[in-house]
């Protein structure tokens, strides 16, 4: 059982809340993460990425509700949307309260990241991408190089937020070159191209928010009727992908993996059960049991690198060598923001992203636990990768990368 | 001219890039000395020349890949001048285009190609480099003066011997070295943690050209699953497609591989007659061509590519230099 406190939700705060802990905790879980108020992340040993998405998804218990509700009672600076993480919660209030924080010099670009972020069908991405967006809309400079240097302000500080989140940097990046890379943007007076900025900068984050409809789109053709499909993880990306196959009257299947220790897939397949798909559940072991009777993998991306592959949630890379050496097709469907330019040239070769892994009895301390939370799959054992882009070979990723970067 | 010309054929000057530097070099002190005949236009007659350089040069050795791509783009400099430019000052432009190449496509690329190797050498890590590249040498020595600690293997092959230079500059810097010959490759390669290695030129499906002993070098890293990393500067990229290494190559001196140098008794061959000797041929290839299977990434001034994308930054930046 993941263990969490409410400070998870309440990002402001920074005590030591032991809450209901229904099953006991292992020794590795004694200090729970607290997240610091400033800017920087400091938990070393736990990505934010990670705590994102638990927040989001956890599964969350009744008297863990109240003993939320309680504390945001306490704090009066918090945004409204608590407690309830399955629905989106209203835009306004949380940008409301991003920039009530003081005026123009004291509007956190991390506090707007946060609680856009607070959405879980927004991805942390697109959430930046809004957050830096909202930046040039509020910034007060007046020429455009103070502009581009709060911009890149801004962007430094979200990357630092968490340093091993892909998705996040390359998708700051991207929004940086994007918007600076009108040209003749020197010769209009500050005002118009400033518009212009906050237009090409909305832009980009439509682009980026209507991306997981496109490849729901094209994605549509690689799902045929009565196909078994195999899936790994809590992609939204993938579950829109397959609701739009409901949509569409195809028949077809779909196995999960467990997805431990995040129970991934106990919450993929609740979302799926919903829409009348018949799902199964596998432990992850049993992937290469049940790797004849399927036809297609599918998995999300948390980024896609240069060289074609990609980095996921531990286990895709066991997965999506089981499946190239039994000739299934592995597909990934991923967002063209997450395409970064690193290089992983081995498993070990990423930054690492840890995250406690709860075994439900107590380790004893002399026991070493991989706490690696994501692995690196190289491209030749991936088929297809569905972006908005289009339906790409991983060989083009590269391609499309030194296009967008250079 | 001369001077560059019998360096070559002695084999002082070996290596793509220094060859390269040394030819434009030469090339500029020609320009600079040239001066039109009357009734001819600059353009014509100094393409003509410089072909003739160039036939001299191909005479003393034939031309490497880097050196063709910079004639090619000294030739299409010329032939772009404006004709209203007087002598004095075309030939100005033209040396100073030669000396923006020479900074532009090797100096600086050079210093790129180092930063981005440099993050994938990590503490701890065992080297592995093949025969002499002025660019993994730099890489090694920069990064042991960032302080990282990884050791080298340099390996190396008859006839040509050239990992004894690059292993006496690195030991003189305080790396710690190893020295072994290409048949031991197999035994070093399951404690090598990365591999290093330098291109002659890279074609267009990925193939990397390169001093013989490379491919040997790089199919024994792929079976140990060893990471290959190749690091070339993207001038001596080139659009053509090589399928092997016969079909187009370079044979050195055929009486190199029939001796070993300092021993005396390995001397079989030394003893046949004409008659004998007929049915024997000697061949000394100078390169060999690597497979793109074998190699994990492509380091260049334009970051880290994976093989496959070579046809971009030749189809993409080439045309770059061309307008420069």
């Amino acid at each position: 059982m993941w263990w969490r406190s409410a400070s998870f939700i309440l990002d402001r705060q920074q005590h030591q809340n032991r809450t209901v802990a229904p099953s006991p905790e292992s020794f590795l879980l004694s200090s729970p993460p607290p997240m610091a108020d400033s800017p920087l992340n400091p938990k070393s040993n736990i990505s934010a990425y990670y705590q994102t998405r638990a927040a989001h998804h956890a599964v969350v218990t009744s008297d863990w509700l109240a003993q939320a509700q309680a504390a945001v009672g306490r704090h009066s600076d918090d945004d409204g949307s608590l407690g309830d993480d399955k629905g989106a919660a209203p835009i306004g209030g949380g940008g409301g309260g991003g920039e009530e924080e003081g005026s123009g010099k004291a509007f956190s670009v991390i506090d707007e990241f946060n609680s856009w972020r607070k959405q879980p069908a927004l991805a942390e991405a697109v959430a930046a991408i809004r957050a830096l967006a909202a930046v040039i809309r509020t910034s007060e400079a007046t020429t455009m190089m103070e502009l581009e240097i709060e911009l890149k302000k801004a962007s430094d500080s979200l990357k630092s937020w968490d340093t091993t989140s892909i998705s996040l940097t390359a998708g700051c990046d991207l929004f940086m070159l994007y918007v600076t890379r009108t040209s003749a943007l020197e010769y209009e007076d500050f005002n118009s191209a400033k518009s212009r900025l906050i237009e090409r900068a909305e832009k980009f984050g439509e682009i980026s928010c209507k991306a997981r409809r496109i490849i729901a789109m094209l994605s549509q053709d690689f799902i045929f009727d009565g196909c078994t499909i195999l899936v790994h993880g809590f992609s939204r990306v993938v579950l829109e992908v397959l609701k739009t196959a409901a949509e569409n009257k195809k028949h077809f299947r779909v196995l999960c993996t467990e997805g431990r220790p995040d129970r991934t897939g106990l919450r993929f397949s609740n979302e799926l059960a919903k829409l009348d798909v018949p799902v199964k559940l596998l432990i992850d072991s049993a992937v290469a049991y049940t790797m004849d009777e399927v036809d297609v993998v599918l998995f999300g991306a948390d980024g896609v690198v240069e060289s074609g592959g990609i980095i996921n949630m531990m286990g895709t890379f066991q997965i999506a060598l089981v499946a190239h050496s039994m000739n299934k097709p592995v597909y990934v469907a991923a967002e063209s923001y997450k395409f970064a330019r690193h290089y992983p040239l081995d498993q070990k070769d990423m930054s690492p992203a840890r995250r406690p892994i709860d075994f439900g009895v107590p380790i004893p301390s002399k026991v070493e636990v991989e706490t690696s939370a994501r692995d690196y799959t190289p491209p030749q054992y991936l088929t297809l990768l569905f972006t908005d882009l289009g339906v790409l070979t991983p060989s083009v990723i590269s391609d499309e990368l030194i296009q967008l970067y250079l | 001219m001369n001077r560059v010309g019998l360096q070559y054929l002695a084999g002082d000057l070996s290596g793509g890039n220094a060859r390269c530097i040394a030819m434009l070099q030469a090339f500029q002190e020609a320009i600079r000395d040239y001066s039109t005949p009357p009734e001819k236009t600059l353009t014509r007659d100094l393409t003509s020349k410089i072909g003739g350089f160039v036939s001299f040069l191909i005479e003393c050795r034939p031309l490497s890949m880097s050196m063709g791509n910079a004639i090619r783009f000294l030739k299409s400099r010329i032939a772009r001048l404006p004709l209203t430019l007087s002598e004095s000052e075309a030939k100005t432009t033209l040396c100073s285009d030669i000396d923006r190449f020479i900074n532009e496509k090797i100096v600086l690329a050079d210093k790129v190609i180092l930063r981005h190797a440099a993050t994938k050498i990590r503490d701890g890590d065992v080297l592995l480099t093949y025969g002499s590249s002025c660019v993994v040498e730099m890489i090694l020595l920069y990064a042991h003066e960032l302080g990282k600690q990884f050791r080298v293997v340099v390996v190396d092959s008859h006839p040509m011997l050239e990992g004894q230079k690059l292993l006496r500059r690195l030991v003189v810097k305080g790396l710690s070295c190893t020295y072994t010959q290409l048949n031991a490759i197999s035994y070093v390669m399951h404690k090598v943690t990365r591999v290093f290695l330098g291109a002659s030129s890279i074609f267009s499906n990925g193939t990397v050209y390169s001093t013989v002993g490379t491919a040997s070098v790089a199919m024994v890293a792929h079976a140990f699953r060893v990471p290959v990393l190749v690091c070339c500067e993207a001038y001596k990229f080139h659009e053509r497609v090589q399928l092997d290494s016969i079909c187009f190559n370079e044979l050195g001196d055929p009486d190199a591989i029939s001796k070993v140098p300092g021993r005396v008794d390995v001397n079989y061959l030394d003893n046949l007659t004409d008659k004998q000797k007929e049915n024997l041929e000697l061949l000394n290839l100078k390169y060999d061509a690597t497979p793109s299977d074998y190699i994990s990434v492509i380091v260049t001034d334009y970051g880290m590519i994976p093989p496959t994308s070579v046809p971009v930054i030749v189809r993409g930046y080439r045309k770059e230099y061309l307008l420069i």
